[in-house]
C-alpha cells in the first residue's frame, strides 16, 4: 500500500471516530430532560400517591419523548462507525 | 406441612453448578487462550443472509433477522394460544401457570386501554396489545446465546477482525488467541483484492475468517423497526378516518377557516402543514427508538464480554450476566413503550379537535 492512500486511510478512520465522539454529545441533554421528568414525576406522586398510575404512565412516556433525541444521536454515532 | 410453612433456607445444587461453570469458562478464558477466548462478533448494520445462497428472490436474501422473527413468532404462538387452550378445554375454576401471566398482561393493558381510548378502547386494543407482545418476545428472544454465536463462516475483508479457526468435528470454531494481522498480509491482499465476501466451505481451517451468525436480533434490523412503525402510522391514520370521516384529513390540510378569518385561517393552515410533518416524523422516531436501543445493547453486551487488556479479558463472565439483566428490562420497557405511543395516537386520532377551536376562538 502506498503512504499516501495509507495516511488517507488513517484519516478517514480518525475523521469516524472524532465525528462518533461528536455525536454522542447530544446524549447530555436527553440526560438532563430525563432527569426534569423524573423529577417532576416524583414531586407529583409524593403530593398525591392516589395518582400514581396515571402519572407513571405520563412519565414513562416523557421519558421515551427525551430518550428518543438521545437515540437519534446514537444511531447516528452507529452509522458513523459502522456503514 | 401447611400451605404457609416458614421459608426455608435452601443450599439448592444447580445454582452452585451454573457458578462454577461461570467461573470456569472465565478461568479458562483467561489461563487457556484458544478456542476458549471470547471473540468480538464483526458488527455489521445491514442484516445479513441466515445461510449462503438462502434467497427468497434474486437481490432478497432471507436474512438472519428474518429468521429470529420466525422463530420468535411461532414462541410467541406457542406461549400464548397453548396455555390459553389447555385451560379452557381443562375446565377449571383457578387459572394458574403461563395462562395466569397472559391473563394478566391482557388485563394491565386493558385498562391501561380503556382509560386511555374510551369507548374507542375495543377497537384499538387487539392493536396495541399485538404490538405489546411481538415486541416484547422479539426483543427478550434476542437474549438467547444462539444469537450472534452460531453460523457459518467468511473470510473477512475492509475494517472487519479476521481470526483463524480451528476444526472440531468438522465445525470450525474461531481462535481467539490468533488474530489476522492485516498489516502483514497487506502486500497479498492487495493481490487478491477483488474477490470480497468470498464463504469459507472447505473443511480446512481457515486464517482469516469471521462468523456471520444464522440468528439475529431482529430489532437490531431497521427494516424491523421500520415496518412497524409505517403499519402502525398507517393504522392512526385508518382510526382516525373511522372515527371522524374524511373531515380527519382537515387536520393536515386546514382550509375551514381561511376564507372567514384570512389571517388566522393562513395560521391554521400552516399549523396543519407542521401537523403533517410531525406524523412523519413520528415514523422516524418509533423506528430509530427501538433499533438506536437494541442495537447499542447488543453492541455494549459484545464488547464488554470480549474487553480485552493486553490479552487479558477481565470481564468475560459475571459482568455480562448483570447487563442481560439490565437489557431484559429495557427490552421490556421498549415493547412497553412502543405500544403505550402507538394507544395514544391512536386515541388521539379518534377525538376532534374541531369542537375545542370554536370555544376558544370566542
Amino acid at each position: 500500500m502506498e503512504f499516501n492512500e495509507l495516511f488517507r486511510e488513517t484519516m478517514i478512520q480518525v475523521a469516524r471516530y472524532l465525528g462518533a465522539g461528536l455525536a454522542v454529545i447530544g446524549v447530555a441533554g436527553a440526560g438532563a430532560g430525563i432527569g426534569i421528568v423524573v423529577g417532576g414525576a416524583v414531586q407529583a406522586m409524593a403530593r398525591n400517591p392516589d395518582y400514581t398510575p396515571t402519572i407513571q404512565t405520563n412519565m414513562i412516556l416523557g421519558i421515551a419523548f427525551a430518550e428518543a433525541v438521545a437515540i437519534y444521536a446514537l444511531a447516528v454515532a452507529l452509522i458513523i462507525l459502522f456503514v | 406441612m401447611s400451605a404457609h410453612a416458614t421459608p426455608q433456607r435452601r443450599f439448592g445444587f444447580w445454582r452452585w453448578v451454573w457458578l462454577g461453570l461461570m467461573i470456569l469458562g472465565g478461568v479458562l478464558a483467561w489461563y487457556v487462550g484458544g478456542i476458549w477466548k471470547a471473540v468480538p462478533p464483526a458488527v455489521v448494520l445491514p442484516a445479513e443472509p441466515a445461510w449462503p445462497g438462502l434467497y427468497l428472490a434474486p437481490g432478497l436474501p432471507f436474512t438472519n433477522t428474518m429468521l429470529s422473527v420466525l422463530v420468535a413468532s411461532l414462541l410467541l404462538f406457542a406461549l400464548t394460544v397453548i396455555p390459553v387452550q389447555v385451560y379452557v378445554r381443562s375446565g377449571r375454576e383457578v387459572p394458574s401457570g403461563l395462562y395466569q401471566l397472559v391473563e394478566m398482561a391482557v388485563e394491565f393493558f386493558w385498562n391501561t386501554t380503556q382509560s386511555a381510548a374510551g369507548k374507542w378502547a375495543r377497537r384499538i386494543f387487539p392493536f396495541t396489545m399485538t404490538i405489546f407482545l411481538y415486541v416484547l418476545i422479539v426483543n427478550l428472544f434476542k437474549l438467547v446465546p444462539i444469537h450472534e454465536t452460531i453460523g457459518y463462516t467468511k473470510i473477512a475483508h475492509g475494517n472487519i477482525q479476521g481470526y483463524a479457526t480451528v476444526v472440531v468435528g468438522g465445525v470450525h470454531l474461531l481462535d481467539g488467541s490468533r488474530p489476522y494481522d492485516a498489516a502483514a498480509h497487506a502486500a497479498e491482499e492487495g493481490a487478491a483484492h477483488g474477490e470480497e465476501s468470498e464463504y469459507w466451505h472447505s473443511p480446512e481451517p481457515c486464517e482469516n475468517c469471521e462468523i456471520v451468525p444464522t440468528f439475529r436480533g431482529a430489532a437490531t434490523d431497521l427494516n424491523f423497526t421500520a415496518s412497524l412503525a409505517l403499519i402502525t402510522m398507517l393504522m392512526v391514520q385508518v382510526f382516525g378516518v373511522w372515527a371522524l370521516g374524511p373531515g380527519y384529513f382537515t387536520k393536515f390540510i386546514n382550509l375551514r377557516t381561511i376564507i372567514s378569518k384570512p389571517f388566522f385561517g393562513l395560521m391554521d393552515f400552516i399549523v396543519g402543514l407542521l401537523e403533517l410533518i410531525s406524523e412523519i416524523a413520528k415514523i422516524l422516531s418509533f423506528s430509530l427508538r427501538l433499533f438506536g436501543v437494541i442495537f447499542a445493547g447488543t453492541l455494549l453486551l459484545s464488547i464488554v464480554s470480549t474487553l480485552s487488556f493486553g490479552g487479558v479479558q477481565p470481564t468475560v463472565f459475571f459482568v455480562p450476566g448483570l447487563l442481560v439483566g439490565l437489557e431484559l428490562f429495557v427490552g421490556i420497557i421498549q415493547a412497553y413503550v412502543f405500544s403505550t405511543l402507538a394507544l395514544t395516537f391512536m386515541s388521539q386520532a379518534t377525538v376532534s379537535h374541531h369542537g375545542d377551536e370554536h370555544s376558544e376562538a370566542h
